[in-house]
């Protein structure tokens, strides 16, 4: 077989793949261009489109079904994207982005739970007419006829909308809406009632790509998030609004990732992130962006801080802080007491990703750095923790303090590359670092590879001398106390000591100058302060406590893997900020508080329920849209109601938190 | 491709269903067990006893033990988990319903996925909330070897249902013994067969983890002891859960290889045999995989599947042990047809019982005790859990894919594998207990 017919044939099977980027990422990119969402649910849409495609073919066979089901899935699915824009998008338009991003992770978890309980969690085959699915071959090139189809389809399609967009009347506005929304208001064009429209269209293109791709491989519920990465990497690259972008993109993305599983397989899974990187760092509106256009997200809506003291005075945060604090430690001996050990654990886990969360509401409730990567300090902070009780000293003081170390070492570097770049721009960079580092843990056998790190134990001293962390047993006042307790303790101890830290970091003019560089960068460079200096600075700290969650992973006694994707993954850098919110963010507090509620509900919910995550995801769809400040903000919310005749209106709680905003 | 909503789900997916299995026919006339002895002091759930008796109206006198069963429902494997429940269930409800055993099992369910962290929140909960000492589960090897390390840690017996050789070899303890087969049991058979019959250019495929690299080793070692002429043209790895193979199709197509080995399984096999198929690789080179030979791989790449060979572990045809039994109990409880897993899922269940039957307690280190090195009967004959590294001594068979009834493919068995032989001696192994 001469190598020129070879590479052919992998060039036609990334051309096969890209042209399904294409579709993905072209709704998601114009979505984003006109109405500046982010959409995490794409994928899920994606998805969608495949499984009804699978409940038209089954019956209708394949022949006839699976054209019918090229049709009406799309169509299905466009309305049901529509239906997304009108009831869930609309109210959140002119706050942050981050807010989408927000939620649509969390119509991510609901719509991936009405796949899995409409058509079960099994992968499914979807079947394509039996004269699609057979080898083609001319010149010594061989390839499947389905990818012929899959390629021609996406490409139809892909015409289709160029045209539609620039030579109609409804392309027109829609193009120039992504340019400049307020001058497309100006001139009279109602540009909000084109939302929905663009919405359900971007969403039945990603149907067909589910459909075609389903055909191609198989249909399962995990489908949907498969690609949605690969589909923000390509909208990043091509530009942020731009459907040329999205084309470039989607072609260069489905090449280089064949192509380097074929010929580079060692650097499988890193360069299209290293690529992203170098784009963002280079050009970061992308290659066919035009800085010009609005679709930054700079300027747009502020995060909403949680009500911080909004209606208790000084001194009662303080009792009830001090109060919270006291039942904590108490609860070890009520629950060891009720025989109920268990629950101790389960805080165990509470305390590590109250810290995670904590860090991260360092940089982004104060300094507005929306990290999308923040995974990546936790992991690197647990595998660092793991692999130094392993090869270093068997002792947690030793495994946290390499844990605090090597994170904040990363953050500085990270941060320096990616604080150039801002808004959603800050988020995908520090999303692809993140993948970098997922992506690299599964190539060195010193980090597992995805068996992850196994067999490392803490002692609960120095240098070899001390118990073992997981064999400690005491026995107190009759009561037997475990190593889970004796864990405990530490982790409170080191939750709140952070917490405290963390807090007079924030009231010293180190604070202020970040909050005032949240609320504007430009303002507090005028003023004279070296932003960029002081969001670094803040971002290592930021990494360090991050490193600090992982760190106590690693050396918690029950703890006996670390595992790429308990750590690394992505899922956990959305989870930690659906927790910040959750709780309220700028607050510190509030994140942890969170965190700890995000992690009991969800074992709560699954004792009781195949379809938690639904419920978890339409919580949190509440939450963005009713209450944005968070749970910590609820005090206030309630006294305001209360007030609501003649009272004043409590500190730190406007208007904008209304449901009807 | 990487897949990452595979981990969504699987991140904290643990559904929880406590199994109440009901006593048999005759019924259970509400004897309270008689609390048991209590023997390992663990958090107090083996001597409570249950309502159930025994049917001769003798009390269960050694009480009720809690054993936490562990399965993929979500992420690649979720074809094969359900079938590994089943099995156990069937083995929990005929031992609550016999009269052979002094005991009942109360079973508490857990999901997986196919990821260790997953598992280790799954198997914590299942071991300190619900009070489990004896755990059995787990298709990904990486998930196993966790629970290995977890089961030695909290000195609890576990039966694993991963397939890679060190979870009984470098990474085996002494509360770990493993029912399923191992690839080295299955490369015995596979490996002599494929270089001797299909070609010596062999190309190896397999998923990047534990498993994968098992079969690789394993697979590649017995090829070069069995034909001199053996070349290995290539190895590609992919990742676990990946859907999109046509780049490593692509290259197998056009290389010098006769036959590629394809260490995955599940939803891998499954997506690789059909892509193979529709590219026309099975023309051009012979698809031998350890686990072809899976019901669920069979039933889901139907005609695609013809023509490929494949391990043997189980098949329904078997007339080894007390099949014929297993088969009918299975078909009349979940109208289907048991294959691998489920016979995996059956006997690992049975062991424990007769562990701790034998042993006359529910402790789980006098269990260990009873069941390290002893003979058992089980769906494939009588085979014993090796005293040197507790890996039971399965008997493997090569097979070929063939035309069927239905549209999918039926197991011909080609070559039979004795269970002594289809091991190496435990002392070659590489385990060291304790």
């Amino acid at each position: 077989m001469p190598a020129v017919a070879n590479v052919v044939e992998q060039l036609l099977n990334g051309v096969t793949l890209g042209m399904v980027y294409v579709l993905l990422a072209a709704g998601l990119s114009i979505i984003f261009g006109v109405m500046d969402v982010i959409n995490f649910s794409h994928g899920e849409l994606f998805a969608l489109g495949a499984y009804f495609a699978l409940t038209l073919v089954d019956p209708l066979g394949a022949t006839i079904g699976f054209p019918v089901a090229l049709v009406l899935a799309p169509l299905a699915v466009g309305v049901v994207g529509a239906a997304i824009e009108r009831f869930t998008v609309r109210p959140l338009y002119g706050r942050n982005p981050l807010y989408h991003i927000l939620l649509t992770f969390g119509l991510v978890l609901i719509i991936n739970d009405v796949i899995r309980f409409t058509w079960g969690q099994q992968q499914q085959q979807l079947a394509v007419p039996a004269a699609l699915s057979q080898p083609v071959g001319a010149f010594g090139v061989r390839v499947a006829l389905y990818n012929l189809f899959m390629i021609a389809v996406a490409a139809v399609l892909a015409a289709g909308t160029w045209l539609a967009l620039n030579r109609t009347r409804y392309g027109m506005i829609v193009r120039a809406g992504s340019q400049d929304r307020e001058m497309v208001r100006n001139v009279g064009i109602d540009i909000d009632r084109y939302y929905t429209l663009v919405f359900g269209f971007g969403a039945a293109l990603a149907a067909v790509g589910g459909i075609v791709l389903g055909g191609a491989q198989n249909v399962n519920p995990n489908m949907g998030g498969s690609v949605i990465i690969p589909a923000f990497i390509i909208v990043v690259l091509g530009g942020l609004g731009s459907f040329r972008g999205a084309v470039f993109g989607g072609l260069l993305v489905g090449i280089i990732q064949t192509m380097t599983r074929t010929y580079l397989p060692v650097f499988e899974g890193l360069t299209i992130f290293l690529l992203m990187i170098a784009v963002l760092l280079v050009k970061p509106q992308g290659l066919f962006g035009n800085p010009e256009w609005g679709g930054g997200g700079e300027e747009d809506g502020e995060l909403l801080v949680g009500a911080y003291g909004g209606v208790f005075t000084a001194g009662t945060r303080r009792r009830l802080g001090v109060l919270a604090v006291a039942a904590l430690a108490v609860f070890p001996v009520v629950a060891t007491v009720t025989d109920n050990g268990f629950y101790v654990t389960l805080a165990n886990t509470m305390f590590v990703w109250a810290l995670f969360a904590l860090s991260l509401d360092f940089v982004m409730g104060s300094a507005g750095l929306v990290s999308l990567g923040h995974a990546m300090f936790f992991g690197v902070g647990a595998y660092t923790g793991a692999l130094a009780l392993l090869h270093l000293a068997p002792s947690f003081l030793v495994a946290l303090v390499a844990a605090v170390l090597v994170p904040a070492g990363l953050a500085w570097v990270v941060g320096s590359l990616s604080i150039r770049v801002s808004g959603v721009y800050f988020a995908m960079i520090t999303l692809a670092f993140a993948e970098l580092l997922y992506s690299a843990v599964f190539k060195f056998e010193f980090t597992g590879g995805s068996d992850g790190l196994l067999g490392f134990d803490a002692l609960l001293g120095l240098g070899g001398v001390g118990p073992r962390l997981s064999e400690i047993e005491l026995t107190v006042a009759g009561l037997t106390v475990g190593s889970s307790v004796v864990f405990y303790y530490v982790a409170l101890a080191l939750s709140v000591g952070t917490l405290l830290v963390a807090r007079r970091f924030m009231t010293a003019p180190f604070g202020s100058v970040l909050q005032s560089i949240g609320e504007s960068d430009e303002r507090a460079a005028f003023v004279g302060y070296d932003v960029t200096g002081y969001k670094r600075r803040a971002f290592v700290i930021s990494g360090a406590i991050a490193g600090l969650a992982g760190g106590l992973l690693a050396v918690n006694p029950d703890t006996f893997v670390v595992s790429p994707d308990q750590t690394l993954h992505w899922i956990n850098s959305g989870e930690v900020i659906v927790m910040t919110l959750l709780g309220g963010m700028g607050t510190l507090f509030g994140p942890m508080l969170g965190a700890g509620v995000f992690i009991g509900a969800e074992d709560v919910l699954s004792s009781h329920t195949d379809q938690w995550r639904m419920i978890i995801g339409a919580v949190f769809v509440v939450f963005v849209l009713f209450v944005p400040r968070g749970l910590v903000s609820i005090p206030a919310l309630v006294a305001r109601r209360f007030n609501a005749e003649g009272g004043d209106p409590p500190l730190g709680v406007d208007e904008e938190v209304n449901a009807d905003d | 491709m990487r897949d990452p909503e595979r981990r969504l789900s699987e991140t904290r997916s643990h559904t929880r269903r406590r199994f109440l299995a009901l006593a048999g026919a005759t019924g259970a006339v509400g004897l309270a067990g008689c609390g048991g002895d209590g023997g390992d002091g663990g958090d107090g759930d083996s001597g409570d006893g249950g309502d159930g008796g025994s049917t001769d109206g003798s009390p269960s006198d050694l009480g009720t033990a809690t054993v936490g069963v562990v399965n993929p429902i979500t992420g690649a494997y979720s074809s094969l988990g359900p079938g590994q429940r089943n099995g156990a269930k069937l083995a929990v409800s005929q031992i609550n319903g016999s009269d052979q055993y002094d005991l009942e099992l109360d079973a508490v369910f857990e999901d997986t996925g196919t990821e260790a962290g997953a598992a280790q929140q799954s198997a914590q909960k299942l071991v300190q909330e619900d009070g489990a000492r004896y755990l059995f589960g787990a298709i990904s090897s990486s998930v196993a070897l966790s629970l290995n390390e977890f089961a030695g840690q909290e000195e609890f017996v576990y039966f694993p249902g991963g397939a890679a050789v060190p979870i009984t070899g470098s990474a085996c303890n002494e509360w770990v013994f493993r029912v399923e087969t191992n690839t080295a049991q299955v490369a015995e058979a596979i490996s002599a067969y494929t270089v001797n019959n299909l070609g010596t250019n062999v190309w190896f495929h397999i998923a990047d983890y534990a498993y994968g690299d098992s079969v690789y080793n394993r697979t590649k070692s017995r090829m070069q002891d069995a034909n001199d002429e053996f070349t290995e043209v290539d190895v590609t790895r992919s990742e676990l859960g990946s859907s999109n193979y046509g780049s490593f199709i692509t290259q197998i197509g056009n290389s010098e290889a006769d036959a590629v080995v394809l260490g995955m399984t599940g939803g891998d096999l499954i997506n690789f045999v059909n892509q193979a198929a529709e590219e026309g690789l099975k023309d051009q080179v012979d698809l031998v995989g350890p686990t072809m030979s899976f019901l669920v791989v069979r039933g889901a790449t139907k005609q695609n599947a013809v023509g490929t060979f494949g391990g043997v572990r189980y098949t329904v045809a078997l007339e080894t042990g007390d099949n014929g039994q297993f088969v009918d109990a299975f078909e009349s409880e979940y109208d289907g047809t048991p294959d691998n897993f489920e016979r995996v899922g059956y006997d690992s269940l049975r062991l424990i019982a007769k562990g701790m039957q034998e042993a006359g307690s529910t402790d789980p280190a006098d269990a260990r005790d009873a069941l390290e090195g002893g003979t058992f009967t089980t769906v494939l004959g009588d085979v014993t859990l090796r005293e040197g590294d507790h890996q039971a001594t399965n008997p493997t068979w090569m097979s070929e894919m063939v035309e069927g009834e239905g549209d999918v493919a039926t197991v011909d068995l080609l070559a039979q594998t004795e269970g002594e032989d289809a091991l190496p001696p435990a002392s070659d192994v590489d385990c060291e207990m304790g």
